[in-house]
């Protein structure tokens, strides 16, 4: 059956995806402690960054896409960049988390990594431009992957709303807190990184990090629904995103 | 921003340029490596963007420089020349405080290549240097780059139309959140609706065809050779220097340093003119054109 066939492979690319994101990036992160020992913590985790996202990049090459698809998610990911011009009343607040995360579910994972990992990249080149660039891309990349991994349905079913809200606060709370604390202390504290200094640094940023994930939840109960149907809309009237 | 004689070599060159000057900075932390980089980078900086270039150094870099010179030292204790101990009984020593400053000015160092290199590669550039390579990624990221603005001034157009036909709308915080919402919201349907037509207009035009090629006015001449050329000497007779430990800096548990020889020297002259090679482009540029100007 082809269309077996084809679920198969996807779910073969699925399965690699996950590989190189656990298992190589962490073999990689071993190698950099005992071949570059010489505290180069910066540069040997940024190395690490920038090849963890080049499977995800070369994978999505090989995509067939139309242009109807490229393009929708062109639009989704500028609508994650500008999107914060639509709160300026209030300023802390950025739905870029939810916006990838809705992207992540109507696109699947591997967009969703591109998706994530583009609006962080944009918006730095927009604003500024820095040394933490990478490890927002790689964090906002991941929260989209994990989004199209676990609420991504075929059929474009619209998940359950508690455990996209679950999701939205754990997955901003952990994996992007993790992430972009990381970046916190390798920069502040390049010379010599020991438990103690990064645990003190995770544990300052958990304020940061809370009001955060509440922003998701926020942004999740309010745009998820609305935005989903109206990509559903567009991918029945157009007939896009369909296998 | 000023007219660039740097900006107007082959992109290839100029992404070779950054990378080389970024990644020795990064990697090599030696105070007059830094110092040079740190430097080179924000004079350049200040010629291509001006002013608005002065107040990014003063009023974020600076600031950023102080406030890790000043946190390594009070979290890090290893060294062995002691200048002071604080209340708790952890000395401050000279060697964390050199250490906080010089990794400071490399991070601000990198921050200010950063800029220097949005200022001249623009996306045009980034696609015919990756068109090849990752067409699909480096059109979605051109594509989005037009969207930003386009939406960006849409959002302000329907939040206008929004605001006035419910004025207090924004009045406390949870109205501007509501309002917001339903912005973005509207902003999407069109936004959607609105690229699907940009797809189908692409489509027309032979999107995904084979043996289609991307429109790119960049071509590799030989004065982009001999530029290439001329970094890829300073950027090996620097490495060698760096490699050969003839430029080398320790910092822990002691302050010790190579000392001053030829290779070092040609070291610290190459890496110095790597990272003012645009600036000095820019100069020569410059004087060339007041020299042709005045003669007429």
């Amino acid at each position: 059956m082809p269309s077996e066939e084809k679920g198969k492979r996807s779910r073969l690319r699925l399965i690699i995806g996950a590989v190189t994101a656990f298992v190589l990036v962490p073999l990689f992160i071993f190698l950099g402690m005992t071949v570059w020992n010489d505290r180069k913590y910066y540069i040997v985790s940024l190395i690490i960054i920038a090849l963890s996202m080049v499977p995800f990049a070369l994978r999505f090459e090989k995509k067939r896409q139309t242009a109807r698809e490229l393009v929708v998610l062109a639009a989704m990911i500028a609508i994650g960049v500008a999107g914060r011009a639509a709160f300026y009343m209030l300023p802390q607040v950025k739905p870029i988390v939810a916006i990838t995360i809705i992207t992540g579910i109507a696109f699947g994972c591997e967009s969703g990594f591109i998706a994530g990992a583009m609006i962080a990249f944009v918006s730095n080149f927009l604003f500024i431009q820095g040394p933490w660039t990478p490890w927002q891309m790689e964090a906002l990349g991941l929260m989209g992957f994990f989004a199209g991994l676990i609420f991504h349905r075929k059929d474009g079913r619209i998940p359950r709303l508690i455990p996209l809200l679950v999701y939205g606060a754990l997955g901003t709370f952990i994996i992007y807190g993790f992430i972009v604390d990381t970046s916190t202390v390798f920069t502040v504290y390049s010379s010599e990184v020991t438990w103690k200094l990064a645990l003190s640094t995770y544990a300052a940023g958990v304020p940061m990090n809370l009001v955060n994930a509440g922003a998701t939840v926020v942004f999740l109960l309010l745009l998820a629904r609305p935005m989903l149907k109206k990509l559903n809309r567009v991918r029945v009237k157009y007939g896009i995103l369909e296998e | 921003m000023r007219k660039d004689a740097f900006g107007q070599t082959h992109p290839a060159v100029e992404l070779f340029f950054f990378l080389a000057v970024m990644l020795i900075t990064a990697f090599v932390l030696h105070p007059a490596v830094t110092g040079i980089s740190l430097a080179a980078a924000c004079a350049y900086n200040v010629y291509l963007r001006g002013r608005k270039a002065l107040l990014f150094t003063l009023c974020f870099v600076l600031p950023f420089i102080l406030l890790i010179a000043v946190l390594n030292p009070l979290f890090n204790h290893a060294g062995v020349t002691v200048l002071f101990y604080l209340h708790n009984g952890n000395a401050v020593t000279l060697e964390a405080v050199l250490y906080g400053i010089v990794s400071a000015c490399m991070f601000a160092a990198l921050i200010s290549w950063c800029s220097c290199l949005n200022a001249v590669m623009s996306s045009d550039k980034y696609v015919c240097l990756f068109g090849r390579a990752i067409p699909v990624l480096s059109l979605l990221f051109s594509m989005v780059l037009r969207f930003v603005p386009r939406f960006t001034a849409r959002i302000g157009l329907v939040s206008a139309a929004q605001k006035s036909t419910c004025p207090e709308m924004g009045k406390s915080p949870v109205k501007a959140l509501k309002h917001g919402v339903s912005v973005l919201s509207f902003t999407t349907s069109w936004a959607l609706e609105s690229s699907v037509v940009m797809a189908d207009s692409m489509k027309s035009r032979g999107y995904g065809l084979p043996g289609r090629t991307s429109y790119s006015i960049y071509r590799f001449d030989s004065r982009d050779a001999v530029l290439a050329a001329l970094l890829a000497a300073f950027c090996v007779v620097s490495i060698a220097a760096m490699v050969s430990k003839r430029i080398c800096f320790r910092f822990y548990p002691s302050i010790k340093y190579s000392s001053f020889g030829a290779l070092s020297a040609a070291g610290y002259a190459a890496f110095a003119l790597l990272c003012l090679l645009p600036l000095l482009l820019d100069i020569l540029e410059n004087v060339r054109w007041h020299s042709i100007r005045s003669k007429i």
